[in-house]
């Protein structure tokens, strides 16, 4: 039974970056910049230990969109800046609530925080299509 | 991080890429919290879709076929984007650039043995707060000619 959807829906998504997430998230994006996977490296370049690629929390992002409206390949766009790294044993909690329900298109606004409130992402925007 | 105005407009590409079925498999798997192990990606976690990692499942689905995590786009599309960032002329160190902001549209979903070519162009280079930012726009289409991805990848190079 397909479900409706109306604006100022809420949704909420949990993930944990794993002690080694970034270093499979290398694996599998390719993404190997020693930030990310040499906590020394990334160290020595001021960032007090290696840090998640800010693409796979994009991806989480979409991901909570794509749980929420039960299919991935209805993700249509995705828009987020980068606020805060995220390191291994965080928990970042997402946030979505449905701001706009146009052209059968659904427009959700979504806020990614860690484990102590401080948000990981601003502005994050994620649309899918409802046809 | 002084940058120069002057690279805004340079063009990176064509780079071609065949999308992959165990690729994919190994990217939805990552993004959905498995563990890998030798010669496995690992279980998704209960919460990831059988459209992308379950054949059977998606042959029953919307789209005949597995398909590709909407953001496994970015194994491809940020070539143009690393290639600028890279560039020896840029002279920037990649150990001080983090990623400032991503934005991605999805046209079409992509499906196992899809070849994608990605060009992209440096669409701004500017500084703030004494950070150097770099703004490159890219567009991917598929083997049919269908733009199926534009991205807007912003890297910013700390001092």
């Amino acid at each position: 039974m397909p479900r409706t959807f109306q604006t100022g829906d809420t949704f909420t998504h949990v993930r944990e970056c794993d002690r080694y997430r970034p270093i499979y998230y290398a694996g599998a994006s390719g993404d190997f910049n020693p930030i990310h996977i040499d906590p020394e490296a990334a160290k020595a370049v001021g960032l007090g230990g290696n840090i998640l690629q800010g693409l796979c929390t994009l991806g989480w992002a979409v991901e909570a969109v794509g749980v929420f409206v039960g299919d991935p390949g209805r993700v249509r766009r995705v828009r987020v800046r980068f606020s805060k790294p995220v390191r291994p044993e965080d928990t970042i909690t997402f946030q979505g609530k449905v701001t706009a329900i146009q052209d059968g298109r659904l427009t959700a606004e979504i806020s990614a925080t860690n484990q102590r409130g401080e948000d990981v992402l601003k502005g994050a925007v994620v649309e899918a299509s409802l046809e | 991080m002084a940058l120069d105005k002057r690279f805004i407009g340079r063009e990176y590409g064509p780079f071609v890429y065949t999308i992959g079925a165990e690729k994919l498999r190994e990217f939805t798997l990552a993004i959905g919290g498995a563990v890998p192990g030798a010669g496995t990606p690992g279980e998704p976690l209960p919460h990831v879709s059988p459209l992308l990692h379950d054949a059977q499942a998606a042959k029953a689905g919307p789209y005949g076929d597995v398909i590709a995590f909407p953001s496994f786009a970015v194994v491809f599309a940020i070539r143009p984007f690393s290639a600028a960032l890279s560039d020896p002329e840029m002279g920037i160190d990649i150990q001080r650039v983090v990623h400032g902001e991503q934005e991605l549209e999805f046209l079409d979903v992509m499906r196992p043995g899809d070849v994608m070519t990605s060009t992209g162009r440096i669409a701004d280079i500017y500084e703030k707060a004494r950070m150097g930012f770099v703004v490159v726009t890219t567009e991917s289409r598929n083997q049919h000619g269908k733009v199926v991805v534009t991205g807007t990848w912003t890297g910013v190079v700390r001092g």
